[in-house]
Protein backbone atom coordinates (compact mmCIF):
# COMPACT_ATOMS: atom_id res chain seq x y z
CA UNK A 1 0.00 0.00 0.00
CA UNK A 2 2.86 2.10 0.75
CA UNK A 3 4.39 2.39 -2.60
CA UNK A 4 0.49 2.92 -4.27
CA UNK A 5 0.31 5.93 -2.16
CA UNK A 6 3.37 6.87 -3.26
CA UNK A 7 2.64 6.67 -7.05
CA UNK A 8 -1.04 8.34 -6.23
CA UNK A 9 -1.80 11.12 -8.40
CA UNK A 10 -4.11 13.81 -7.96
CA UNK A 11 -5.68 17.22 -9.37
CA UNK A 12 -5.27 20.08 -7.28
CA UNK A 13 -7.70 22.91 -7.63
CA UNK A 14 -6.98 26.27 -6.25
CA UNK A 15 -10.47 28.38 -6.94
CA UNK A 16 -8.65 31.19 -5.63
CA UNK A 17 -6.69 31.68 -8.96
CA UNK A 18 -9.36 30.14 -10.83
CA UNK A 19 -9.96 33.04 -13.33
CA UNK A 20 -13.48 31.20 -15.17
CA UNK A 21 -12.39 30.88 -18.37
CA UNK A 22 -14.05 27.06 -18.50
CA UNK A 23 -11.27 26.12 -20.81
CA UNK A 24 -11.21 22.94 -18.70
CA UNK A 25 -15.00 22.01 -19.58
CA UNK A 26 -14.13 22.76 -23.42
CA UNK A 27 -10.91 20.69 -23.34
CA UNK A 28 -12.67 17.73 -21.70
CA UNK A 29 -15.50 17.47 -24.56
CA UNK A 30 -12.84 17.74 -27.12
CA UNK A 31 -10.49 14.80 -25.48
CA UNK A 32 -13.44 12.91 -24.60
CA UNK A 33 -15.30 13.31 -27.91
CA UNK A 34 -18.74 14.81 -25.61
CA UNK A 35 -21.04 17.05 -28.09
CA UNK A 36 -22.36 19.92 -26.25
CA UNK A 37 -25.76 20.50 -24.94
CA UNK A 38 -28.29 22.77 -25.78
CA UNK A 39 -29.35 25.07 -22.51
CA UNK A 40 -31.04 27.69 -21.43
CA UNK A 41 -29.05 30.84 -20.23
CA UNK A 42 -30.85 30.98 -16.39
CA UNK A 43 -29.08 34.22 -15.44
CA UNK A 44 -25.32 32.77 -14.51
CA UNK A 45 -22.62 31.60 -16.96
CA UNK A 46 -22.93 28.55 -14.90
CA UNK A 47 -23.27 26.63 -18.29
CA UNK A 48 -24.20 23.35 -18.17
CA UNK A 49 -26.06 23.82 -14.72
CA UNK A 50 -24.72 20.64 -13.44
CA UNK A 51 -22.54 18.08 -14.17
CA UNK A 52 -24.21 15.33 -17.06
CA UNK A 53 -23.33 12.20 -18.90
CA UNK A 54 -21.38 14.03 -21.33
CA UNK A 55 -20.71 17.17 -19.16
CA UNK A 56 -17.41 15.76 -17.32
CA UNK A 57 -16.50 18.89 -15.31
CA UNK A 58 -18.33 22.44 -15.00
CA UNK A 59 -17.07 25.27 -13.27
CA UNK A 60 -19.65 26.00 -10.62
CA UNK A 61 -20.22 30.43 -10.61
CA UNK A 62 -21.13 30.65 -6.95
CA UNK A 63 -22.32 34.32 -5.91
CA UNK A 64 -21.33 35.13 -1.61
CA UNK A 65 -21.86 38.16 0.09
CA UNK A 66 -18.16 40.31 1.37
CA UNK A 67 -17.83 43.13 3.23
CA UNK A 68 -15.19 44.88 0.32
CA UNK A 69 -17.64 44.74 -2.97
CA UNK A 70 -21.58 44.09 -3.34
CA UNK A 71 -20.49 40.58 -4.14
CA UNK A 72 -17.78 37.97 -4.08
CA UNK A 73 -17.51 35.21 -7.45
CA UNK A 74 -16.41 32.25 -7.03
CA UNK A 75 -15.44 29.93 -9.64
CA UNK A 76 -15.11 25.84 -8.33
CA UNK A 77 -14.24 23.29 -10.66
CA UNK A 78 -16.92 19.95 -9.98
CA UNK A 79 -15.88 17.09 -11.28
CA UNK A 80 -15.42 13.46 -10.04
CA UNK A 81 -13.52 13.20 -6.84
CA UNK A 82 -11.79 10.12 -7.14
CA UNK A 83 -12.18 9.21 -3.54
CA UNK A 84 -9.59 6.80 -2.28
CA UNK A 85 -12.63 5.05 -0.35
CA UNK A 86 -14.43 4.95 -3.61
CA UNK A 87 -18.62 3.96 -2.92
CA UNK A 88 -19.35 3.67 -6.20
CA UNK A 89 -16.29 1.29 -6.76
CA UNK A 90 -17.59 -0.53 -3.30
CA UNK A 91 -21.08 -1.17 -4.88
CA UNK A 92 -20.49 -1.35 -8.32
CA UNK A 93 -22.07 -5.24 -9.27
CA UNK A 94 -20.35 -5.76 -12.55
CA UNK A 95 -16.65 -4.59 -11.91
CA UNK A 96 -17.36 -1.83 -14.39
CA UNK A 97 -16.21 1.00 -11.83
CA UNK A 98 -12.26 0.26 -10.91
CA UNK A 99 -9.56 2.31 -9.36
CA UNK A 100 -6.40 2.57 -11.56
CA UNK A 101 -2.56 2.66 -10.24
CA UNK A 102 -2.42 6.61 -10.25
CA UNK A 103 -6.15 6.61 -8.20
CA UNK A 104 -8.30 7.89 -10.45
CA UNK A 105 -12.09 6.13 -10.44
CA UNK A 106 -12.23 5.26 -14.24
CA UNK A 107 -14.56 2.60 -15.54
CA UNK A 108 -15.23 -0.02 -18.48
CA UNK A 109 -18.48 1.16 -20.25
CA UNK A 110 -19.41 -2.07 -21.73
CA UNK A 111 -19.40 -4.02 -18.56
CA UNK A 112 -21.63 -1.21 -17.17
CA UNK A 113 -25.47 -3.15 -16.38
CA UNK A 114 -26.93 0.15 -15.84
CA UNK A 115 -28.27 -0.70 -12.66
CA UNK A 116 -27.56 2.80 -11.51
CA UNK A 117 -26.22 1.65 -7.93
CA UNK A 118 -22.94 3.62 -8.34
CA UNK A 119 -25.16 6.76 -7.85
CA UNK A 120 -26.12 5.53 -4.35
CA UNK A 121 -22.67 5.02 -3.25
CA UNK A 122 -21.30 8.60 -4.46
CA UNK A 123 -21.20 11.17 -1.85
CA UNK A 124 -20.63 13.99 -4.35
CA UNK A 125 -23.91 13.08 -6.92
CA UNK A 126 -21.44 12.72 -9.66
CA UNK A 127 -22.50 9.71 -12.22
CA UNK A 128 -24.64 10.17 -15.03
CA UNK A 129 -26.25 8.21 -17.55
CA UNK A 130 -26.04 8.45 -21.02
CA UNK A 131 -28.87 7.62 -23.28
CA UNK A 132 -28.25 3.21 -23.01
CA UNK A 133 -28.47 4.21 -19.39
CA UNK A 134 -24.47 3.82 -18.55
CA UNK A 135 -22.11 5.16 -16.51
CA UNK A 136 -21.05 8.85 -17.50
CA UNK A 137 -18.56 10.73 -15.59
CA UNK A 138 -14.73 11.92 -15.44
CA UNK A 139 -12.63 9.59 -15.18
CA UNK A 140 -9.05 11.31 -14.74
CA UNK A 141 -8.23 11.02 -18.46
CA UNK A 142 -7.10 7.45 -17.74
CA UNK A 143 -5.67 7.04 -20.64
CA UNK A 144 -3.82 10.21 -20.63
CA UNK A 145 -1.98 9.70 -17.14
CA UNK A 146 -1.44 6.29 -18.11
CA UNK A 147 0.68 7.27 -21.07
CA UNK A 148 2.40 10.31 -18.32
CA UNK A 149 0.44 12.54 -20.23
CA UNK A 150 -1.99 15.15 -17.82
CA UNK A 151 -5.56 15.74 -17.80
CA UNK A 152 -6.71 17.59 -21.25
CA UNK A 153 -8.15 20.17 -18.38
CA UNK A 154 -5.11 20.49 -16.51
CA UNK A 155 -2.92 20.83 -20.11
CA UNK A 156 -5.51 23.92 -20.73
CA UNK A 157 -5.99 25.83 -17.76
CA UNK A 158 -4.22 28.98 -18.37
CA UNK A 159 -3.84 30.23 -14.53
CA UNK A 160 -2.36 26.81 -12.44
CA UNK A 161 -6.00 26.25 -11.06
CA UNK A 162 -5.98 23.12 -11.85
CA UNK A 163 -2.82 21.28 -11.40
CA UNK A 164 -2.00 17.62 -12.01
CA UNK A 165 0.69 15.50 -10.42
CA UNK A 166 1.56 13.29 -6.86
CA UNK A 167 -1.14 13.63 -4.60
CA UNK A 168 1.59 14.38 -1.87
CA UNK A 169 3.88 16.68 -3.06
CA UNK A 170 0.80 19.06 -4.92
CA UNK A 171 -0.67 18.96 -0.99
CA UNK A 172 2.77 19.92 0.66
CA UNK A 173 3.18 22.93 -2.36
CA UNK A 174 0.03 24.03 -1.78
CA UNK A 175 0.74 24.14 1.70
CA UNK A 176 3.55 25.74 1.49
CA UNK A 177 2.11 28.58 -0.75
CA UNK A 178 0.17 29.70 2.05
CA UNK A 179 -3.13 27.68 1.50
CA UNK A 180 -4.05 26.44 4.91
CA UNK A 181 -6.98 24.06 3.95
CA UNK A 182 -6.51 21.54 2.42
CA UNK A 183 -10.08 20.28 0.89
CA UNK A 184 -10.09 15.96 0.74
CA UNK A 185 -7.15 15.67 2.05
CA UNK A 186 -8.28 12.77 4.18
CA UNK A 187 -12.27 12.52 4.03
CA UNK A 188 -12.53 8.91 2.48
CA UNK A 189 -9.10 7.93 3.04
CA UNK A 190 -8.21 11.08 0.84
CA UNK A 191 -9.65 12.63 -2.06
CA UNK A 192 -8.08 12.77 -5.43
CA UNK A 193 -9.63 15.97 -6.66
CA UNK A 194 -8.05 18.25 -3.26
CA UNK A 195 -9.02 22.02 -3.23
CA UNK A 196 -6.88 24.26 -1.82
CA UNK A 197 -8.44 27.29 0.32
CA UNK A 198 -7.53 30.01 2.36
CA UNK A 199 -10.82 30.87 3.61
CA UNK A 200 -13.40 28.16 4.40
CA UNK A 201 -14.20 25.49 1.78
CA UNK A 202 -17.90 26.19 3.02
CA UNK A 203 -18.34 29.25 1.10
CA UNK A 204 -16.88 27.51 -1.61
CA UNK A 205 -19.95 24.99 -1.80
CA UNK A 206 -17.87 21.83 -0.77
CA UNK A 207 -19.97 19.64 1.17
CA UNK A 208 -18.62 19.38 4.79
CA UNK A 209 -17.34 16.17 6.16
CA UNK A 210 -18.16 14.44 2.85
CA UNK A 211 -18.47 10.33 3.74
CA UNK A 212 -19.62 7.36 2.06
CA UNK A 213 -23.94 6.39 3.03
CA UNK A 214 -24.12 4.68 6.39
CA UNK A 215 -26.29 2.30 4.41
CA UNK A 216 -23.56 1.64 1.67
CA UNK A 217 -21.31 1.29 3.93
CA UNK A 218 -23.02 -0.97 6.67
CA UNK A 219 -23.45 -3.09 3.23
CA UNK A 220 -20.23 -3.42 2.64
CA UNK A 221 -18.78 -3.86 5.91
CA UNK A 222 -21.32 -6.18 7.25
CA UNK A 223 -24.07 -7.39 4.95
CA UNK A 224 -21.57 -8.52 1.89
CA UNK A 225 -19.18 -10.74 4.07
CA UNK A 226 -21.73 -12.17 6.67
CA UNK A 227 -23.55 -13.72 2.91
CA UNK A 228 -21.17 -15.79 2.32
CA UNK A 229 -19.94 -16.53 5.97
CA UNK A 230 -23.25 -17.61 6.84
CA UNK A 231 -23.38 -20.31 4.06
CA UNK A 232 -19.78 -21.65 4.73
CA UNK A 233 -20.81 -21.55 8.40
CA UNK A 234 -23.47 -23.69 7.45
CA UNK A 235 -21.95 -25.74 5.25
CA UNK A 236 -19.18 -26.46 8.20
CA UNK A 237 -22.12 -26.85 10.70
CA UNK A 238 -23.32 -29.26 8.57
CA UNK A 239 -19.96 -31.53 8.20
CA UNK A 240 -19.48 -31.30 11.91
CA UNK A 241 -22.98 -32.12 12.63
CA UNK A 242 -22.95 -35.36 10.34
CA UNK A 243 -19.44 -36.51 11.82
CA UNK A 244 -20.31 -35.45 15.26
CA UNK A 245 -23.76 -36.48 15.80
CA UNK A 246 -25.04 -38.63 12.72
CA UNK A 247 -27.97 -38.52 10.77
CA UNK A 248 -31.24 -39.50 12.28
CA UNK A 249 -32.05 -42.73 12.79
CA UNK A 250 -34.87 -45.01 12.64
CA UNK A 251 -36.27 -45.67 15.85
CA UNK A 252 -37.25 -49.33 15.06
CA UNK A 253 -34.18 -50.15 12.68
CA UNK A 254 -35.49 -53.00 9.66
CA UNK A 255 -38.65 -53.46 10.75
CA UNK B 1 -44.57 -54.86 -2.53
CA UNK B 2 -45.09 -52.69 0.79
CA UNK B 3 -48.27 -50.50 0.70
CA UNK B 4 -46.93 -46.75 -0.49
CA UNK B 5 -48.67 -43.18 1.03
CA UNK B 6 -47.84 -40.26 -1.17
CA UNK B 7 -46.48 -37.09 0.73
CA UNK B 8 -45.88 -34.98 -2.28
CA UNK B 9 -48.02 -34.61 -4.90
CA UNK B 10 -46.46 -34.02 -8.77
CA UNK B 11 -47.94 -30.33 -8.69
CA UNK B 12 -45.49 -30.24 -5.51
CA UNK B 13 -42.63 -31.74 -6.53
CA UNK B 14 -42.53 -29.99 -9.64
CA UNK B 15 -43.22 -26.58 -7.75
CA UNK B 16 -40.21 -27.21 -5.51
CA UNK B 17 -38.03 -27.53 -8.07
CA UNK B 18 -38.45 -25.32 -10.14
CA UNK B 19 -38.22 -23.12 -6.70
CA UNK B 20 -35.14 -24.65 -5.64
CA UNK B 21 -33.40 -24.50 -9.89
CA UNK B 22 -34.40 -20.56 -9.73
CA UNK B 23 -33.07 -19.98 -5.79
CA UNK B 24 -29.86 -21.89 -6.69
CA UNK B 25 -29.48 -19.60 -10.43
CA UNK B 26 -30.00 -16.40 -8.86
CA UNK B 27 -27.63 -17.30 -5.31
CA UNK B 28 -25.27 -17.95 -7.59
CA UNK B 29 -25.56 -15.12 -10.12
CA UNK B 30 -26.30 -12.60 -6.98
CA UNK B 31 -22.66 -13.69 -5.46
CA UNK B 32 -21.14 -12.76 -8.64
CA UNK B 33 -22.38 -9.62 -8.65
CA UNK B 34 -21.91 -9.33 -5.03
CA UNK B 35 -18.14 -10.62 -4.98
CA UNK B 36 -17.71 -9.57 -9.09
CA UNK B 37 -16.58 -13.43 -9.86
CA UNK B 38 -16.00 -13.29 -13.28
CA UNK B 39 -15.90 -16.63 -14.11
CA UNK B 40 -19.27 -16.84 -12.72
CA UNK B 41 -20.81 -13.93 -14.79
CA UNK B 42 -18.84 -15.54 -17.92
CA UNK B 43 -21.25 -18.70 -18.00
CA UNK B 44 -24.05 -16.57 -17.97
CA UNK B 45 -22.63 -14.51 -20.65
CA UNK B 46 -21.45 -11.42 -19.13
CA UNK B 47 -22.47 -9.20 -16.51
CA UNK B 48 -25.17 -7.55 -18.88
CA UNK B 49 -26.66 -10.90 -19.54
CA UNK B 50 -26.54 -12.54 -16.39
CA UNK B 51 -28.84 -9.41 -14.95
CA UNK B 52 -31.16 -9.66 -17.10
CA UNK B 53 -31.62 -13.57 -16.62
CA UNK B 54 -31.40 -12.79 -12.95
CA UNK B 55 -34.31 -10.18 -13.42
CA UNK B 56 -36.10 -12.75 -14.66
CA UNK B 57 -35.45 -15.97 -12.73
CA UNK B 58 -36.35 -13.54 -10.21
CA UNK B 59 -40.12 -13.39 -11.45
CA UNK B 60 -39.59 -17.41 -12.09
CA UNK B 61 -39.07 -17.69 -8.36
CA UNK B 62 -41.51 -15.13 -7.01
CA UNK B 63 -44.45 -16.78 -8.73
CA UNK B 64 -43.37 -20.12 -7.84
CA UNK B 65 -43.32 -18.66 -4.51
CA UNK B 66 -46.29 -17.66 -4.51
CA UNK B 67 -47.74 -20.94 -5.70
CA UNK B 68 -46.40 -22.61 -3.10
CA UNK B 69 -48.45 -21.07 -0.88
CA UNK B 70 -51.35 -23.29 -1.60
CA UNK B 71 -49.28 -26.07 -0.44
CA UNK B 72 -47.71 -24.88 2.65
CA UNK B 73 -48.78 -21.74 3.89
CA UNK B 74 -51.70 -23.14 6.35
CA UNK B 75 -49.88 -25.86 7.69
CA UNK B 76 -47.05 -23.19 8.45
CA UNK B 77 -49.07 -21.40 10.81
CA UNK B 78 -50.76 -24.11 12.76
CA UNK B 79 -48.16 -25.33 15.83
CA UNK B 80 -49.61 -27.49 18.83
CA UNK B 81 -48.08 -28.74 22.09
CA UNK B 82 -45.95 -31.29 20.35
CA UNK B 83 -44.50 -29.22 17.66
CA UNK B 84 -43.44 -27.11 20.98
CA UNK B 85 -41.97 -30.09 22.59
CA UNK B 86 -40.25 -30.64 19.65
CA UNK B 87 -38.19 -27.15 19.48
CA UNK B 88 -37.21 -28.40 23.59
CA UNK B 89 -35.55 -31.66 22.16
CA UNK B 90 -34.19 -29.17 18.81
CA UNK B 91 -36.18 -32.02 16.60
CA UNK B 92 -33.92 -34.77 18.34
CA UNK B 93 -31.01 -33.62 15.87
CA UNK B 94 -28.15 -32.43 18.78
CA UNK B 95 -28.70 -36.20 20.64
CA UNK B 96 -30.24 -39.41 19.35
CA UNK B 97 -31.49 -40.33 23.11
CA UNK B 98 -34.14 -37.92 23.51
CA UNK B 99 -37.40 -38.63 22.46
CA UNK B 100 -39.12 -36.30 19.93
CA UNK B 101 -42.91 -36.03 20.20
CA UNK B 102 -44.70 -37.19 17.70
CA UNK B 103 -45.31 -35.16 14.03
CA UNK B 104 -48.26 -34.45 11.67
CA UNK B 105 -47.12 -33.98 8.26
CA UNK B 106 -44.72 -31.57 8.71
CA UNK B 107 -42.46 -30.77 12.06
CA UNK B 108 -42.44 -26.81 13.07
CA UNK B 109 -38.90 -26.84 11.84
CA UNK B 110 -40.08 -27.20 8.41
CA UNK B 111 -42.91 -24.83 9.09
CA UNK B 112 -41.02 -21.90 10.62
CA UNK B 113 -38.54 -22.58 7.54
CA UNK B 114 -41.01 -22.40 5.09
CA UNK B 115 -42.12 -18.90 6.70
CA UNK B 116 -39.13 -17.15 6.68
CA UNK B 117 -38.65 -18.05 3.02
CA UNK B 118 -41.76 -16.66 2.41
CA UNK B 119 -40.81 -13.69 4.52
CA UNK B 120 -37.75 -13.32 3.16
CA UNK B 121 -39.21 -14.24 -0.11
CA UNK B 122 -41.27 -11.27 -0.18
CA UNK B 123 -38.43 -8.85 0.96
CA UNK B 124 -36.58 -9.97 -1.80
CA UNK B 125 -38.87 -9.45 -4.45
CA UNK B 126 -40.18 -6.63 -3.37
CA UNK B 127 -36.74 -4.83 -3.64
CA UNK B 128 -35.37 -6.61 -6.71
CA UNK B 129 -38.19 -4.99 -8.56
CA UNK B 130 -37.59 -2.02 -6.91
CA UNK B 131 -33.93 -1.95 -7.86
CA UNK B 132 -34.85 -3.02 -11.46
CA UNK B 133 -38.03 -0.78 -12.26
CA UNK B 134 -37.59 2.13 -10.00
CA UNK B 135 -33.79 2.65 -10.11
CA UNK B 136 -34.16 6.59 -10.65
CA UNK B 137 -35.58 7.09 -7.66
CA UNK B 138 -32.69 7.22 -5.60
CA UNK B 139 -34.18 6.32 -2.27
CA UNK B 140 -36.19 3.67 -3.30
CA UNK B 141 -32.87 2.47 -5.29
CA UNK B 142 -30.80 2.80 -2.07
CA UNK B 143 -33.44 0.80 0.35
CA UNK B 144 -34.03 -1.55 -1.99
CA UNK B 145 -30.43 -2.78 -2.01
CA UNK B 146 -30.46 -2.51 1.65
CA UNK B 147 -33.11 -4.97 1.83
CA UNK B 148 -32.54 -7.62 -1.42
CA UNK B 149 -29.06 -8.01 0.49
CA UNK B 150 -30.45 -8.35 4.17
CA UNK B 151 -33.09 -11.24 2.53
CA UNK B 152 -30.20 -12.94 0.89
CA UNK B 153 -28.54 -13.02 3.81
CA UNK B 154 -31.05 -15.04 5.29
CA UNK B 155 -31.21 -17.31 2.19
CA UNK B 156 -27.44 -18.09 2.30
CA UNK B 157 -28.20 -19.32 5.71
CA UNK B 158 -31.53 -20.70 5.66
CA UNK B 159 -31.46 -22.43 2.04
CA UNK B 160 -27.99 -25.02 3.02
CA UNK B 161 -29.92 -25.96 6.32
CA UNK B 162 -32.96 -26.97 4.41
CA UNK B 163 -30.61 -28.65 1.60
CA UNK B 164 -28.97 -30.83 4.59
CA UNK B 165 -31.92 -31.64 6.42
CA UNK B 166 -33.85 -32.65 3.32
CA UNK B 167 -30.83 -34.76 2.40
CA UNK B 168 -27.61 -35.94 4.35
CA UNK B 169 -29.23 -35.15 8.20
CA UNK B 170 -32.63 -37.55 6.75
CA UNK B 171 -31.46 -40.53 5.04
CA UNK B 172 -34.87 -41.35 3.02
CA UNK B 173 -36.56 -38.08 2.99
CA UNK B 174 -34.66 -36.59 -0.34
CA UNK B 175 -37.28 -39.54 -2.06
CA UNK B 176 -40.25 -37.79 -1.35
CA UNK B 177 -39.06 -34.66 -3.75
CA UNK B 178 -38.22 -37.50 -6.22
CA UNK B 179 -41.33 -39.82 -6.15
CA UNK B 180 -43.50 -38.30 -3.32
CA UNK B 181 -44.17 -41.71 -1.65
CA UNK B 182 -42.53 -43.44 0.77
CA UNK B 183 -44.05 -46.94 2.37
CA UNK B 184 -46.60 -46.71 4.79
CA UNK B 185 -45.14 -48.26 7.65
CA UNK B 186 -42.40 -45.30 7.65
CA UNK B 187 -45.03 -42.39 6.96
CA UNK B 188 -46.55 -43.94 10.33
CA UNK B 189 -43.29 -44.04 12.60
CA UNK B 190 -42.25 -40.49 10.98
CA UNK B 191 -45.76 -38.64 10.84
CA UNK B 192 -48.41 -40.49 13.01
CA UNK B 193 -50.59 -37.21 13.65
CA UNK B 194 -50.65 -37.36 9.82
CA UNK B 195 -51.17 -40.76 9.35
CA UNK B 196 -54.05 -40.52 12.03
CA UNK B 197 -56.12 -37.57 10.91
CA UNK B 198 -55.40 -39.40 7.63
CA UNK B 199 -57.30 -42.72 9.07
CA UNK B 200 -54.52 -44.48 7.75
CA UNK B 201 -53.66 -45.50 11.64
Amino acid sequence: MANESNSRKAILVTPEICIGCRACQVACKSWNQLPASKTKNNGTYQNPPDLESNTFNIIRFAEVPSKETPVRWLFVSRRCMHCEDAGCVKICPSGALYKTAEGAVAYDRDKCIGCKLCSTGCPFDVPRYDKEGKVSKCHLCFDRIAANMTPSCVKTCPTGALKYGDRAELIAEAKKTGYTTIYGENDLKGLGSVYAFKEEPKLYGLKENPALPSSVAFWHSYLKPLSWIGLGGVVAAAAIHYLAIGPHKEEKEEV
Amino acid sequence: MAEMVRKSSVDEIVNHWVLAGSCILLALSGFAFLFHLDGVAGVFGGYNVMKDVHNWLGVIFALSLLYSMRHYLKDAFEYDADDLQWFKVAGGYLSHKVKVPPMGKYNPGQKLYYLAIVAAGIAITASGLGMWLMKDDATVLMYSHLIHNLAFVIFAIAVPVHIYLGTLANPGTFKLMVSGTLPLEEAKRRYPKWMKAAGRM
